[in-house]
């Protein structure tokens, strides 16, 4: 077990100031180490010696308490604190005066002045022209300008229509030549591209037939092959089985025979007379 | 240590500590009532000088009047008024290191007719010669006490006689838990060497007793 308390846990236990679990530790390891144990009892020992100082008994004297702490009102930090913030604002007010300042809150907009409220200079424009003449010179401006907008939009209109009327001309012109252009041209495309294309089918089915020719006949040749070798091998088998069973023909017929001699032999040598039942 | 009634009100007088931040006279003045005792003797024992346990006592005690108010939490009034006796203690032992001019008397006190001892001792009753056997044996063990350094020495008297847990001295001296402990335990190793060196072992003291 390596468990060793250390001086302050050994006090902690000394003064039964230790949970049960830790106490149990403490005294598990004191049983195993007795010198510990003997050095802790000394300790125990010497609390019960010193434990003879006697209390002194004292009277408590009177004590005077002034009231140097109770504070007035007017030195209490409350006080301090609510008479600094009105002495600030005393000031800035007194501040504002000095400078004039003006502060106004009008149409969503908050103004500070200082020196007085300046008013925007307004310039007095006097009229030179009357309504009906406004109204009379409006009327001349449009009318003038239609004119010249319906004249404008007219000559403008017979140019569109002329300038169209010349396109459709041309392009028509350029449409039919090219659609001529383009139907010679694909006759002759198609007959080359059929053309070529019969004629590289023909090549590819040559290719296919040699080729496929070729193979079946070298498949034929190794299955005949094969074929050959696998009679030729059942037939040397066929030979040795039919080895073995001569063989094992003639050595039955050997041992019948000794086996016959030997019975033979027996009756000649055996008299009829004594024969006797062994059981 | 048995539980006196005072020590049992000590334990319960948490009404009493918040009347007395409030600023209660009557709940400071049964405040004090209640902590003197504690407080002086941990100073006496600290110091072994009556005249220095109680000016360290007043010290503390108006302390606690002028900063109750600024106390967070009221479970922890017993490590707050400590932590106020255990600086006031180190105040008066660094002028006393400083200032090296005392008399004998000055360290030995209680020696005399004049003792506050006799006058006060609540074993009044016992058998005198008994009694006066106890007053030297806890002299000397006073003594054997002082030759501890300062801080084995406050630790040993919290835990030892003022009965405070680990997690208290921890909070009253601002140091880790495990710094009280260790300080405990070289501070009792260091009192047994003392009391060896002056022959005083259980035994002899049942015997003397």
């Amino acid at each position: 077990m390596n468990y060793k308390p250390d001086e302050g846990m050994l006090m902690a236990y000394l003064y039964g100031e230790l949970t049960a679990t830790e106490a149990e530790k403490v005294q598990s390891y004191l049983q195993q180490h007795p010198e510990e144990l003997k050095k802790l009892q000394g300790l125990g020992e010497l609390r019960t010696v010193i434990s003879h100082i006697q209390d002194q008994e004292v009277i408590a004297p009177p004590i005077f308490m002034d009231d140097a702490n109770v504070k007035p009102l007017w030195q209490s930090n409350y006080f301090k604190t609510v008479l600094s913030i009105a002495a600030s604002l005393l000031l800035l007010m007194v501040a504002g005066k000095f400078l004039g300042t003006e502060i106004s809150y009008s149409n969503g907009e908050l103004a500070i002045n200082f020196g007085g409220k300046k008013e925007p200079v307004k310039e007095i424009v006097q009229p030179s022209l009357t309504e009906e003449k406004v109204k009379e010179m409006i009327q001349n401006s449009l009318v003038n300008n239609n004119e010249v907008i319906t004249a404008n939009w007219t000559e403008d209109q017979k140019r569109l229509s002329q300038s169209i009327r010349q396109n459709l001309d041309q392009n028509s012109k350029k449409i039919d030549a090219l659609m001529k252009g383009a139907a010679d041209a694909s006759q002759a495309q198609v007959r080359g591209f059929v053309a070529s294309l019969q004629n590289e089918n023909l090549k590819l089915m040559k290719d296919y037939f040699q080729l496929s020719t070729a193979d079946q006949k070298k498949y034929t040749e190794g299955l005949l092959v094969d074929f050959s070798e696998y009679l030729k091998e059942q037939r040397r088998q066929d030979l040795m089985i039919l080895q073995t069973r001569v063989n094992s023909i003639e050595k039955n017929t050997d041992q019948f025979k000794q086996e016959t001699e030997q019975i033979l032999a027996s009756i000649i040598s055996t008299p009829v007379g004594k024969t006797k039942n062994s059981y | 240590m048995a539980e006196t009634l005072l020590d049992i009100a000590m334990m319960h007088s948490d009404s009493l500590i918040a009347r007395a931040r409030e600023g209660d006279k009557s709940a400071q003045g049964k405040l004090v009532q209640l902590w003197y005792k504690r407080i002086y003797n941990f100073s006496y024992k600290f110091f072994f000088d009556h005249d220095l346990a109680m000016e360290v006592s007043q010290k503390t005690f108006i302390s606690m009047h002028k900063n109750l108010g600024g106390l967070q939490e009221i479970g922890r009034f017993k490590s707050w008024i400590y932590t106020i006796a255990v600086n006031y203690c180190r105040e008066e032992a660094r002028k006393r290191k400083s200032n090296r001019a005392l008399s004998l008397d000055d360290l030995k006190p209680g020696e005399g007719e004049e003792s506050y001892r006799w006058e006060e001792s609540h074993h009044r009753r016992e058998n005198p010669d008994r009694q006066l056997r106890h007053g030297e044996l806890s002299d000397l063990l006073q003594q054997c006490l002082m030759e501890l350094s300062v801080e084995q020495r406050e630790v040993v008297i919290m835990k030892e006689y003022e009965g405070l847990k680990f997690r208290e001295i921890a909070e009253t001296l601002n140091v880790s838990e495990n710094t009280v402990k260790s300080r405990m335990y070289y501070g009792l190793d260091g009192l047994k060497k003392i009391l060896e060196r002056r022959n005083i072992t259980k035994e002899t003291i049942g015997y003397e007793l």
